[in-house]
């Protein structure tokens, strides 16, 4: 090896990783697995909201990747080819199931998407109140169809353009899925914030 | 406009509103909490970290593929250090069982002190305590998480800076664990993300310490 190799130090880089692993070598595996396994690990979690299933799906986006390294040129960041690939094992595994992600009509509004007050129903605002604890147990509980494009859009910061070619619908059935969803997630929290406010 | 027309443009929204809309949002409490609630979720969920950690099962089942599949091409490297083939290493026979003494000194201690500190927490439930207990009693063989890191950096360097950010975030979320558990007693939810907050942990001190141990 050149001496490029480093044999005392405490960080191998990405790049260099890339390059390693490209070479069939263990370590370097091993090194870019640990630099993005959670992000990963924590997209499949969110969207199966099953841990068994989460750690199937990122050990099959992991050797998707590995086997294709070969491959990256690097015209694109190694994260962000590695996270697509995820996405796309975790939306295939999805149909596989027979979940549909996203229904492929366009949705028509709904009553319970309009922000009528009830008359002498009792309402309180969320904002400020949010936490993170509440917000990952709402998602869990989310329709897989809505949590997918939720997470897609609101964690992940895809744009509807991009899931709309993800998920295979339209620019604005993502819009009306996200709304959908953010609504839901309104409610799960309001509801779960009542039920607290009611235990001893 | 109505709430009804606002309702259905809504999903359209990204963040900005056409005047009719912001006059509406103005004489409307009902449409104007909404909005908020709608964008504290949003701006909440974009702040939602990456901690979740897989187990170390996941990393095992890829690199036996990769290796089946021929795309590892080396052996499993030797974890034994260069230093025990060096001609003036004699008493190689002592570091053993030293490590053995130490680590059996050091389980019993730890196992002793950590159920002290889990047993004062009496809002902890039964199977949290046993969890903690195993973690600790996985984590015993060094006390110092610097200590292992060393130890890791020592035979396979590349790894250290991976293994410290495990740590660190599996630390960081069995402290956010401890507190919502601290919160609510009662909340069982909570108590279970405490409980698989330590068995992470146990399992990032198992995979670092097959790298340390000979």
């Amino acid at each position: 090896m050149t001496g490029a190799r480093k044999t005392q130090s405490d960080k191998l880089s990405e790049t260099e990783a890339i390059e390693r692993a490209k070479q069939g070598d263990a370590e370097a595996f091993e090194t870019l697995y640990h630099l993005h396994k959670r992000r990963v690990y924590s997209l499949c979690l969110r969207m199966t909201s099953n841990t068994a299933a989460a750690e199937d799906l990122t050990q099959e986006a992991f050797l998707q990747l590995f086997r294709k390294i070969g491959t990256f040129r690097g015209e694109s960041a190694f994260s962000t080819w590695l996270h697509r690939m995820a996405v796309n094992v975790v939306l295939m595994q999805l149909r596989k199931k027979g979940l549909a992600v996203v229904p492929l009509e366009e949705t028509i509004q709904t009553e319970e998407d309009s922000p009528r007050k009830e008359p002498g129903a009792e309402d309180s605002k969320l904002a400020g109140s949010v936490d993170r604890l509440q917000l990952e147990r709402a998602i869990a509980d989310l329709p897989p169809g809505y949590r997918a494009v939720f997470l897609l859009h609101d964690v992940e910061g895809y744009e509807h353009n991009e899931i709309a070619h993800l998920v295979g619908c339209s620019i604005g059935n993502s819009k009306s899925q996200l709304h959908k969803a953010r609504m839901k997630l309104r409610e799960l929290l309001k509801t779960s914030r009542a039920e607290k406010a009611t235990k001893p | 406009m109505t709430c009804d027309e606002f309702g259905r443009v809504l999903p359209e929204l990204e963040g900005g509103h056409h005047k009719e809309q912001q006059e509406h949002l103005k004489s409307c409490s009902s449409c104007s909490d909404l909005v908020s609630d709608l964008n504290a979720i949003a701006q909440q969920a974009r702040l939602l970290t990456d901690d979740h950690e897989p187990s170390p099962r996941v990393w095992n089942s890829i690199e036996i593929a990769l290796r089946q599949e021929g795309l590892i091409h080396q052996p499993r490297p030797q974890l034994v250090p260069s230093v025990a083939r060096s001609p003036r290493w004699r008493f190689a026979w002592v570091v053993p069982i030293t490590a053995a003494l130490v680590f059996g000194a050091v389980l019993l201690f730890m196992h002793q002190h950590l159920n002290n500190q889990v047993a004062q927490q009496p809002s902890v439930s039964p199977q949290v305590i046993e969890a903690a207990a195993q973690s600790s009693q996985a984590s015993a063989v060094l006390t110092d998480e610097d200590q292992l890191l060393n130890v890791i950096a020592a035979r396979a360097p590349t790894l250290r800076a991976g293994y410290e950010s495990d740590l660190r975030a599996v630390n960081a979320y069995i402290r956010d664990a401890e507190l919502s558990a601290r919160n609510d007693p009662n909340d069982q939810i909570a108590q279970q993300y405490l409980l698989n907050a330590y068995e992470q942990r146990a399992m990032v001190y198992e995979m670092a310490l097959e790298r340390a141990l000979p």
